[in-house]
Formats: C-alpha cells, structure tokens, sequence
C-alpha cells in the first residue's frame, strides 16, 4: 500500500474516511514507511558554531592567500580540516551611522548582513533561518540550536528584533528535544509513526482556525506578535507532518542511549571541553538521521565568560584587562583563550566528519560558519572580523582557500554560503554592507 | 454607598443549562491594551491551580529579557518562537493527558454516561470550567460549541470520551488566550484613555499578589461586578493580601527585582573558590527572598531597613560559607549577624556579593551597576569602544589592591564620569570576595573600604547600607519597579501612582500599604486608548 502526505493531510486511507477511528490509524501503522525510500540525493545541510570575542589577528591571519596557506599559531586546531574549510581574514564591517555595539554589531552584522541599531536585536532574520527557509523544510525541526556553556538565551539563531530562538542548554534536554518523545528512530527497521501524532495535529489546526478571532482589537505590536504565535502554530504542524514519514537517511548510525544525568555546562573550560563534542555529536546524529537540516552551537556568550580554573579573569575580562606584552606584541592570556576556542570549533567539525554517509562524510555535505563579535576585543573593533566557513556543501562549495584582505563586507561571505546552498539571492545585506558578487572561485 | 468604577460591565453573564458560566462576545468597542506571555512560574502555579499540584509540568520554557530592570517588561514584548511553542505544544498533551488520566479522572466535574462515546453535555461543563479558569475569562457561547464539537471529533476517532476530552483541554492550552495574560480594556466615553474590564482587573491583581490564575472567588466577584465598586475591590485587595499567598506574589516580585535569575548563569572557579557548588546559588537566593519576605511581610518592617538589618536566614551550606555554627537540626534558622560582622542588610548577602563578580575575583565595578541599577534605578551607559584597561591589572606591579587598580580610572577623564557612579559603591565592598567570605588584606595590603559619592563620605558596607538606607531614590526605585512590574512596563516614575507612594511614605515604607494603596486605586486599572498602551514605549527608556 502507497502512503504519501497528501493523502494523510486528507484524511483517507484506502479511500476510507479518516472519522472511522482506530482501524484508520492501523492501515497507517502497518505500513512500514516504505513509500519514503526512493533515492533521493543526500540533503545540504547548514551549521553555525559561534564563540565570543574573536581570535588574535597577528596570530591567526596566514601570511599567503589562495590554497598555499601558511598554518598559524592559532588555526593550528583546525589543521586536519584545513582541506576542508576556507578561511576568510580582512572583512570590513561597516556600520554606517549604527552604534557600534559592543560585542554586538559585529556577530549581527556577519549573521545578518545589516547593521543593528540595538544590542540584542537583530534586524531580519538570522542567515541560519533564511537558509533553513529554503532547505530545511518537511523535516522534523526547521532548525536546532544548542548551548554548550548552559545559557539558553545564548543563541544567535533569530526570527528577527528580540525573540531569540532559544537554545537547548545541556546534553540532556538536546538529546530529549531530538531524540525524546516524538522521535521515531529510522535507523531501525521497524521504524513507523506514532498514531497519536495525527490527533495531535488536528489539534494544531482547530488552533490555528482561532487565528482570526485572537488578532481581533489588537494594536499593531501585538499583531505581529500574535501573527508570529500562528506563525510557530503552523511550524509546529509541519513537525508533525514530518514525523509522520520516515526519514531518508545513508548515515550509518545508531542512536546513543539516553545520558543518565544531566552534566554541568557552563564556562568553565574542562567543562565546556567535555560538553562541546558531546553536543556536537548530538546535533550531528540529528542531522545525519534527517531530523534537522540546520545545527547552530554556541560555545559562549559574545562577552566569552570561558575561564580557566585558577585564571580569576577568564576570557573576557582578559581581553580588556591583560597588557599587550611588550616582547611577544600580544596578550598571552587571551592567546591561550582563543586557540581553546578554535579547539572547540575543531571538536564540532571532528564529529560532523566522523559520519560517513554516501561518498563521503556529513562534513562534506554541510556548510559550517564559524564567526564571533569582536576582530579585537581589547578595543571592541569589527573591521577584520574572522570567518571560518567549513565543509564542501555536497560538492558544491570549493575548499581549502584563504581569501585574504581584499576588504569586502563581511556580508560577502554570507552570500556566497546561501549560493552555494542553492538559496535563491542575488543581493544580500543593506547599506554599506549590501553586496552582490559571491567569492565565485569558491562556487563550484 | 459603594461608588461604582465605570457603568458597563465587559462581558454579560448567562447561565446556560448548568453547565457553568459562558459570556457573551466581548463589548463591541473593547480592545486588548496587552498581552503578557506567562512567565514560567506562572504558568506552572496557574496549572498546579487550575489542576491540582498533582500534575505534573515537564518541559522547557522560552527565555525572558530584561528590559529597564525587570524581566515582567519583556512579557509584553515577547511572542512565541517555533521552539517555544513546539514546547507549549507538548507540555499541553502531556498536562491534558494526566488530567484524564485514570488515576485523576474522578476530580472532573462530570462523567460521561459511556466513556466510549460522545457526550456533549458533559463535555461541555468540562470546557467550561477549565476553559474559564485556563482563559480568566468565561468562554463565550461559540468558543465553547467550537471546543466541545474538537472533543467530540477526537471521541469519535478514538471512540474514547476522555481521549476527546485530553484533546478539548489540550486546545485551551495551545490557544494564545492561555499562554498570554491578555488584558482587554474599555475606551473612555472621550477615547482618551481606556479602563480594564472585570476578568482583566481580576488577573492582574491575581499574577500580582499570588503569581497565579484569579481563583474561582475572584473570578466570581469580577463576574458579578464585586470588582466594579470600591468596597467590592477593596474587599477582594484584603482578602488576597492576607492570604500566605502573598509572599508567593512578592518573592516572585524581588526575585525579578533583585535579579536573582542571574545564578542561572553565574559559575564560580572551583580551584580558587573549592567551597562553591552550583546548590549555593539556590541557597543563596532563597536566603535573600526570605530575608525580604520575612521584613516587608512577616514583621510589616521598613524597606529602607533592608539595607542594614543583621537578621538573615541561614541552611547549612551556608552557614559554611558565612563560617558561623549551624545547628545539629533543621534546614532554615534565623540569624542575626554580630554588630562588627561588617554584614549591612541584602547588600552583604552571598546572593548580591556573587552574582555580581567575575568567576574569580571580586568586582567593584559589576557590583556598582548592579546595585545602582537594582536598589536606585540608575542604569550606568557602555563604556566607549577603545578603553584599555589593561595598566590597571598587573598585580605583580606596584599596583597591588583592585582600589588602587581601579583608581587610575578617574585620571581619565571619560572613565571618570561612569567609574564615579559605580565604583565607590563597589570599592565599599571590597572586604567580600566572589563568594561572598570576608577577608580584611588583598595581595598581603590592608583594603580600604572608604567611599565617597555624592559628598558623603563612608566605610565599608555598613556605611554603604546606611547610604542607601537614607537615600530616598532607594525606596521610590522599589516602589517604581513594583507598577512596572505590575503592569508590565519597562519605565514608570512615581507620579504614575502618586496616592500610593504617599501612602507607601506616610506608612514609613511598608510594603503592605504601598501594595493596598496601588491595587485598590480606580488609576491602576487605567490604560491608553486603543492602539497607544501607555508608557511601554521605547523612548521612555530615555527618561530613565
């Protein structure tokens, strides 16, 4: 028997109506989702992987551009990818007549390609949304986001203005947010949908029926607030939908037992070098089973709180407070800081290459953006942000480059990631940053 | 002879055939004046209230913001992202489950004559009184005939009545008028300005006082127009303030207040400070909202007080890190520090001293925004882009305490103006480390723990407690931060309720009166005419 959603969204089952109850949802369950494998390629998938104030620029930028690149002290993590991602150093980020915010205008500016008026805020939707628009749809969750340092408001993945898309805190509640209730492992074979999804979504449709009621006598604020209410009503509906088909997957994976307990997240960097991979691997079994297309982790908050136990600064406050040493020409503190922030990012792009599916790995079919706030945070400046960008996008996105110093926006990068997502775009950003030709060498 | 407040009561009553109250469709020219997502303390109070405390509420909730001080500001602005609803969704079928459960199916009004089959009747008394309690509101005719006929369909797919029923109740639970406090209001006959129905008025003085849902009493007296006339209102105001409730209310209201949510993310350097674990932060907060409970509620103490009171509340954690005896038994015991502790009220408790420094280290400067922020509503602005900082840090230099650190500050004329702000208020509690211990030498020198701001000279915290003591923006900021709160603002002065702050200063600073005062007065329930709510607009900000 086919089974496709059409015919579920109608109701019917062998031409029966779906009003007849319980032997409705048996001929559901006795199909065994097969109707769902039929070869279709492997999706792209877009992550980001964000850390707060930024990298040393004497001591990350290569010397050389193109794929000769000279390893640096503090790329050093990421030397066994290095064929495997493209670095971006000299971005200019200019903010018109915006503020520069600190620790803000810089992350907003590379995550949306538009300068923010306020701290906080974004001014559209965040690259990761405007991607997950285009390719994450009729998957389980339109988009995941984690915290490895334990903050759920630690997210840079925005609808746009102030509602952050929270982040899952700690490796409990992103294992039960993707692989709790709801989840229906299609690496086993008796995989089939959970019945009572189906009476939970005609649920969602009798609220979102009410829609026209509740927007009656609302002031304007309040309609875009409810309108972005139905909004997630409707987003929510389509994760049923999906959790109604068996994912296409070729990953071979198996799905870990749930942790016993929680672990302690927070910025505390043993803890966060335990809790990073862990959660890394959670978003990456999440992708690879088709449960989401877009994974974004943050490691910290811009104003990075990573501390080493017994160092009473940590990041942060070392960036402000440590003198540049007069022989070396940088802060040493900071240093140390930074090349542990690039060993976390390394962490994330190790589990995505660990899962082979296809021809190659789910690195190799994902896009990864790293970026931070601050190209120096001593003094708070943006101009010369760094971008790291990693994996092939499924053969589409060449890599292995430094693109040095030509003093694009840093939108530019933006841009070239949604192209080579197969996001339909030709100019992406406002103002100054507004641009319109892609790094065309790096699109295959 | 009680006045009445405003002629038309919003909705009109009927009784339908038993099966509770329903209402009619709202007066014609009302409006929604906001709309407050729950927070989630109350949303979980408002389901052990509606439900009982047997049910269970498993799952996450979407962050607040703060914004100009208080969290409550930012209900108002909020929505619902996809995340957050995926979670209402699921808490919603979860709840709605365990309320048809077996094992507590007997606590609904009614049962259906075959639970394998439709039965409006019943189906309908269920809907209505959850529906009114969930919503604060009755349903009206329709919303009801629409809820009943979702749980008859769902009966019928499942042919199980309390199936249909999970999913009925399930709906009230997703639907916006759940999840947001919506108040709706009644323009003025000039259409200046707008008052708030009954079932409004009943929920905002219900998440005020208790932090929860209007109970069944409230609800009955905004639907009998109690609510309407000054002896009705003032009747409802005493009967929800002397109820222990109150201090569920109000320890909601200093935890927003005091920002006691900021333990969510403190951690604290276990190799420099190994007596820290993540249980002293719920200690600590618990400490310092029985402490404010104990004085503004307990002993109808002065507010200003709590700036210099040496009485606190200790469990054995602790005791530990105030290095004091603790009892063989008990879990909480009252305390009051001696007169040379150097402790002065809130100030000195571990909760502010922690909170506000960095993993390591003590901070003059975090504690002086914050507490200028908290106690005097004085926010303090960024500081410029391209400070360097970094002269200031070398503690192998000749520079040994943070004081003198911190004083090269002011031979900089742009740091100078914000560091004089925050800074002596700081530097007067140098004597407490991170975690709050008290120590009298930093780096082997004596601290110097004198201040001066605004002219007045003082030492230490004791010093700083009576400063703040005596200093009238502290009590005004507290009773500013209460009417936001309150009303879900993000800026108010004191002559949006000016009878009330008199009565809060004619009381001598009990919180009592300035709570009877504010809520029994017709202007609380004032809002701005259609499209234009008052004061929550950004620009106010400005003013601050």
């Amino acid at each position: 028997m086919k089974f496709n959603r059409r015919s579920l969204l109608r109701g019917s089952c062998q031409g029966a109506l779906a009003v007849m109850g319980l032997p409705f949802l048996d001929c559901f369950l006795n199909n065994k989702g097969q109707a769902q494998t039929n070869g279709r390629p492997l999706p792209t998938r877009f992550n980001t992987f964000f850390w707060g104030c930024g990298l040393t620029a004497s001591l990350w930028i290569p010397k050389k551009a193109g794929t000769d690149w000279d390893m640096t002290v503090q790329l050093k993590p990421l030397e066994p990818f290095r064929k495997k991602m493209n670095v971006f150093s000299g971005l200019r980020v200019p903010l018109d007549s915006k503020p520069n915010g600190q620790h803000w205008s810089g992350l907003a500016a590379a995550n949306t390609g538009i300068a923010p008026f306020r701290g906080g805020e974004f001014e559209s939707r965040t690259i990761d949304q405007q991607v997950a628009e285009v390719i994450g749809k009729g998957v389980r969750f339109r988009s995941v986001a984690a915290s490895s340092s334990g903050d759920p408001r630690q997210s840079y993945s925005s609808l746009g203005g102030t509602n952050l898309l929270p982040s899952e805190p700690t490796p409990l509640s992103l294992y039960t947010r993707l692989f709790g209730p709801g989840f229906q492992d299609p690496t086993k074979g008796d995989w089939k949908p959970d019945p009572r999804i189906l009476l939970q979504k005609s649920v969602l449709s009798a609220v979102a029926e009410d829609r026209k009621r509740v927007m009656q006598n609302l002031g304007a604020s309040d309609r875009g607030r409810m309108d972005q209410y139905f909004t997630s009503v409707r987003q929510t509906e389509q994760q049923m939908e999906a959790e109604l088909q068996r994912p296409n997957i070729e990953a071979k994976v198996s799905i870990p037992e749930p942790p016993s307990g929680d672990l302690v997240a927070n910025n505390a960097s043993p803890n966060l070098r335990v809790i990073t991979p862990l959660m890394a691997r959670l978003g990456a079994m999440a992708l690879a089973t088709d449960q989401t297309r877009v994974f974004n982790l943050s490691v910290s908050s811009p104003q990075n709180a990573m501390f080493v136990p017994g160092d009473p600064l940590g990041f942060h406050q070392s960036t402000h407070e440590e003198p540049v040493d007069p022989k070396l020409g940088y802060q040493p503190r900071v240093h140390e800081y930074n090349v542990a922030s690039m060993e976390l990012f390394a962490a994330f792009l190790k589990e995505l290459d660990a899962i082979q599916e296809g021809d190659g790995t789910l690195l190799d079919h994902s896009l990864v953006m790293a970026f931070t706030d601050q190209a120096y945070a001593r003094i708070h400046s943006v101009d010369g942000l760094p971008i790291l960008v990693a994996g092939g996008a499924g053969g589409r996105m060449k890599t292995g480059y430094h693109i040095a110093g030509d003093n694009s926006p840093v939108s530019r990068v933006g841009l070239t990631l949604q192209k080579a997502l197969g996001v339909s775009v030709d100019t992406w950003g406002k103002e100054s940053l507004q641009v319109r030709s892609p790094y065309t060498e790096l699109l295959a | 002879m009680p006045k009445r407040v405003h002629g038309a009561l919003s909705l009109t009553l009927a009784i339908c055939g038993g099966a509770g109250v329903v209402a009619a469709p709202p007066a014609e020219n009302s409006y929604v004046a906001s709309l407050r997502r729950l927070t989630e303390q109350e949303y979980r109070n408002s389901i052990a209230d509606v439900f009982g405390k047997e049910i269970e509420v498993r799952g996450s909730f979407e962050p607040t913001k703060r914004t100009g001080g208080l969290a409550a500001a930012s209900t108002g602005l909020l929505s619902v992202t996809p995340v957050g609803f995926e979670s209402f969704s699921k808490m919603a079928n979860d709840i709605a489950g365990q309320v048809i459960a077996e094992k507590y199916r007997a606590k609904l009004p009614c049962a259906p004559r075959n639970p394998k089959a439709p039965d409006d009747v019943c189906a309908r008394e269920i809907l209505s009184h959850y529906g009114m309690l969930l919503f604060r509101r009755p349903l009206t005719a329709t919303e009801l005939d629409n809820r009943v006929g979702l749980s008859r369909r769902m009966t019928e797919r499942t042919n199980d009545f309390y199936a249909g029923m999970q999913y009925g109740l399930s709906m009230l639970l997703q639907l916006p008028d759940f999840i947001f406090r919506t108040e709706v209001a009644i323009p003025s006959a000039d259409g200046e300005s707008g008052t708030l129905d009954s079932y409004s008025r009943a929920t905002r003085l219900s998440f005020l006082m208790w932090n929860t849902t209007p109970d069944a009493e409230l609800l009955k007296a905004a639907g009998n127009g109690e609510l309407n006339t000054s002896a009705g209102l003032a009747r409802q105001v005493d009967r929800l303030m002397a109820s222990p409730r109150l201090e569920v209310g109000m320890s909601a209201f200093f935890d927003d207040m005091l920002q006691l949510d900021t333990f969510d993310t403190v951690s604290k350097d276990s190799l420099l400070y190994p007596k820290w674990g993540s249980a002293m932060a719920t200690s600590a907060r618990e400490e310092t909202l029985r402490t404010v409970i104990g004085l503004t509620l307990h002993d109808n103490g002065d507010i200003r007080d709590l700036m210099t009171t040496r009485q606190t509340y200790f469990d054995r954690r602790l005791a530990m890190l105030y290095r004091v005896a603790f009892p063989f038994k008990g879990d909480w015991v009252k305390y009051e520090f001696p007169a040379d502790s150097g402790r002065s009220g809130i100030l000195t408790q571990i909760s502010m001293l922690s909170m506000f420094s960095h993993p390591g280290r003590s901070s003059p400067t975090k504690r002086g925004v914050a507490l200028q922020e908290i106690f005097l509503c004085s926010p303090t602005p960024e500081p410029p882009n391209d400070v360097d900082f970094s002269e200031v840090n070398n503690t192998d230099g000749p520079v040994k305490t943070l004081r003198e650190r911190l004083m090269a500050h002011t031979t900089n004329k742009v740091c100078a103006a914000c560091h004089q702000h925050t800074d002596p208020i700081g530097l007067s509690l140098e004597a407490f480390d991170t975690i709050g211990g008290y120590h009298t030498t930093e780096n082997g020198a004596p601290i110097d723990v004198s201040a001066t701001i605004q002219g007045r000279t003082f030492s230490g915290a004791q010093g700083l407690g009576q400063y703040m003591h005596d200093n009238p923006r502290y009590p005004a900021c507290v009773a500013r931060r209460l009417y936001s709160y309150s009303r879900g603002l993000k800026y108010s002065t004191v002559d949006d309720f000016e009878d009330a702050y008199k009565a809060f200063q004619d009381s001598g600073f009990r919180l009592r009166a300035l709570l009877k005062s504010m809520a029994v007065s017709n202007s609380f329930y004032d809002v701005g005419p259609p499209g234009k709510p008052p004061l929550n607009d950004s620009t106010e900000i400005a003013k601050q």
